[in-house]
């Protein structure tokens, strides 16, 4: 049921961009008076015709496949919705989320340290302080290395402390 | 110069009373480590590696850049197999076969032959451009637009055959792809497409956040609710904590010695197309080995021969992309692009004239090419060896460390726009899994989108020109003519319509055949 509800969900938002986003600025007047050029939504509306017709048949083909299936129903779509949100992949989803927004304020050694203590108690670490010091020496090393070893510039955050302590680390060599 | 001249003079170039041969031998640790981290990509590497060279005089220089990007490609494989995370798009199909090997304790196995593959492809081509440079960078320029588009639907075109059970979702998977390739300005009149009033997508879809996520950070989140995972001193795959180094035997590397012939021949003549390059190649080599192979139901379960497809492909077509950056001035890539840069600084003159005004640049660069190959082997699977008993910490540490890894390797490249990106990408990567879609057809896609359409744009207004408006008729015509306009493209392209309608009659034939 979920994948028929993706396919159909897929379809809508392809067909709603069609009409809307497919060409969001105006186009130049000297570009579409060249009679030999392309139209710039011609390739995107190509390929979504493509995607749509072949969306059409695949929903088609899953409510064919599953005709008297007893899983297949709404019913039992909640219910697997509801086990899925207590999974420990949606609270993964939701650390990772939430660390990419964390990202720019926080800056990375924060970020990474909060980032790996979580996402190594979701996977089974029962060790909290040890997972505690390795996660903080982690990040600590993992932005020397990069930032201050590679010149791979990484974020420093917006607090000033942060911002200070992570310039420390990346002159630390 | 003779080809017997040009070979002493770049030999004695690169030994250069020692010192040179041990300053390679540091290139090629430097590359390879740079490539295997995530987040310092070929590119990177090269940049990083131009500090050494401030107090070089230009042939120890390009000796030295030439070495660290050739290793740092090949050390991009090793994160490949390790992580699923490809350093570069030509290293997404070494994640289909390496990463299944690695999860079953065979680390070094796979990347080990993923080291002697992409020594024996960068050999082969770095071979083949000392004899043919100069003939094959007229072949090069020969090439239309209406032919690389052609080339480029080839790739694109593999999809039908990426997984032969399920077309009809390899084929969506595709399409969806090439539609995120259409995100931001469209390549000839710079017009805003899907970006969705979001001003950051305005220069495109970011393809390394795009991968990471689509292969790292999803197969992290598949683990995290994987119930036998949670031994998790057993390290990945239940390995229980050991990680095989052991390397492939001479009769395994044997075994694929045709693999590697056929896929190092074809990854040089797709390198050397300019603007074609490595991941073109490699997707187009592992899934040519895949229809040749006696054991095609066994690509993708972790099986050596589709690593070595992979590597050796990516590696030739980055020694075969040499030839038109050397000799025409084209980089083919980002990372060539950089390599272009570093080498106009300490005075090499790219472009058809290289070859009379300096020669010994050009051979300085083929001999090192050949030389780090050779070493290459040795130093990188020392290196890789290392790497591979990362495998054995236990996943509540490396599932993290992966993730850290992803973010560094995704802002590196989009900023705090690419770490949303992937993480997008890798939740999408899920729903992708249950919806049955194939992400590496969404990869092919994507990484060959922006190209098929530029190329396409540029053959259709350079085909059958008009002055007044088109009327139905033109537009016909003007399709075909930059369709089947050349020969080579005419071909390519019937070889395209063949096998993207091979699912309607393969079935028919089978059954006739019987």
């Amino acid at each position: 049921m979920f994948e028929l509800f993706c396919n159909i969900g897929l379809f809508v938002f392809l067909v709603y961009s069609y009409f809307t986003h497919v060409i969001e600025a105006k186009i130049p007047k000297s570009y579409l008076k060249n009679p030999n050029v392309i139209h710039p939504s011609a390739w995107p509306k190509a390929i979504i015709i493509l995607l749509l017709i072949c969306l059409a048949v695949n929903i088609y083909k899953i409510i064919k496949k599953n005709k008297g299936n007893p899983d297949f129903t709404f019913a039992k779509f909640v219910e697997n919705s509801k086990e899925f949100f207590k999974s420990k992949m949606f609270i993964g989803m939701l650390i990772l989320i939430a660390a990419s927004f964390l990202l720019e304020p926080l800056g990375f050694v924060v970020t990474a340290a909060l980032l790996m203590f979580s996402y190594g108690l979701l996977l089974g670490e029962k060790k909290v302080w040890r997972m505690a010091i390795v996660s903080v020496v982690v990040a600590l090393l993992m932005h020397i290395l990069f930032s201050g070893l590679l010149d791979v510039t990484l974020p420093r955050g917006e607090v000033p402390f942060l911002r200070n302590f992570a310039l420390f680390l990346e002159n630390l060599f | 110069m003779s080809l017997g001249q040009m070979f002493a003079s770049g030999l004695s170039a690169v030994w250069g009373g020692g010192t040179m041969f041990l300053m390679v031998v540091l290139a090629i640790i430097l590359g390879t480590i740079f490539g295997a981290l995530p987040g310092v990509s070929a590119t990177m590497a090269v940049a990083l590696g131009l500090t050494f060279t401030y107090t070089m005089g230009p042939v120890p220089a390009i000796v030295f850049l030439v070495a660290i990007y050739c290793s740092s490609i090949t050390g991009g494989s090793i994160t490949a197999i390790l992580f699923k995370i490809p350093g570069v798009p030509s290293s997404a199909p070494t994640t289909f076969d390496g990463y299944p090997m690695a999860q079953r304790g065979e680390a070094g196995k796979a990347l080990g032959v993923a080291l002697i593959a992409s020594a024996v492809g960068g050999l082969f081509s770095a071979l083949v451009m000392f004899l043919l440079s100069e003939p094959l960078a007229k072949a090069a320029l020969a090439f239309g637009q209406g032919d690389l588009f052609a080339i480029t639907f080839l790739g694109l075109s593999i999809l039908v055959v990426l997984d032969t059970d399920h077309i009809l979702t390899t084929i969506i998977s595709g399409l969806l792809g090439l539609l995120l390739a259409c995100v931001g300005q469209d390549p000839m009149a710079g017009v805003a497409r899907l970006t969705f009033g979001q001003v950051n997508l305005l220069s495109g879809m970011e393809m390394i956040p795009v991968l990471i996520g689509l292969f790292a950070v999803t197969e992290v989140l598949k683990q995290t609710n994987t119930k036998k995972r949670l031994s998790a001193d057993d390290g990945v795959g239940g390995t229980k904590g050991k990680v095989n180094t052991k390397m492939p035997t001479l009769k395994e590397l044997l075994s694929i010695k045709w693999v590697l012939l056929r896929c190092s021949i074809v990854g040089t003549v797709v390198g050397i197309l300019p603007g074609a390059g490595a991941t073109i190649a490699s997707f187009m080599c592992y899934t040519m080995e895949n229809k040749l192979s006696k054991y095609p139901e066994k690509f993708g379960t972790g099986i050596i021969d589709g690593i070595a497809a992979s590597e050796a492909a990516n590696n030739s077509a980055t020694g075969g992309a040499m030839v038109p950056l050397l000799c025409l001035g084209i980089p083919g890539g980002n990372a060539a692009a950089v390599m272009a840069s570093a080498l106009a600084l300490k005075g090499v003159q790219m472009g058809p004239l290289l070859l009379t005004n300096q020669p010994e640049y050009l051979s300085a660069t083929f001999i090192t090419m050949i030389i780090t190959n050779i070493l290459m082997v040795i130093v990188a699977i020392g290196i890789a060896k290392v790497f591979a008993q990362i495998l054995a910490i236990p996943y509540y540490y490396l599932g993290p460390i992966i993730l850290l890894l992803a973010t560094i390797g995704s802002y590196s490249e989009g900023g705090f726009v690419g770490v949303k990106v992937m993480v997008i990408a890798g939740i999408f990567g899920i729903i992708v899994k249950y919806m049955h879609l194939n992400s590496a057809a969404i990869v092919l896609g994507l990484v060959l989108g922006g190209m098929c359409e530029a190329h396409f744009s540029l053959a259709f207004q350079g085909a059958h020109i008009v002055t007044q408006p088109m009327t139905f008729s033109d537009i016909m015509q003007k399709i075909f003519g930059a369709l089947f306009g050349t020969p080579i493209a005419a071909v390519v392209m019937t070889v395209c319509i063949l096998m993207l309608l091979s699912p309607l009659y393969m079935p028919l034939l089978k059954k006739a055949k019987k």
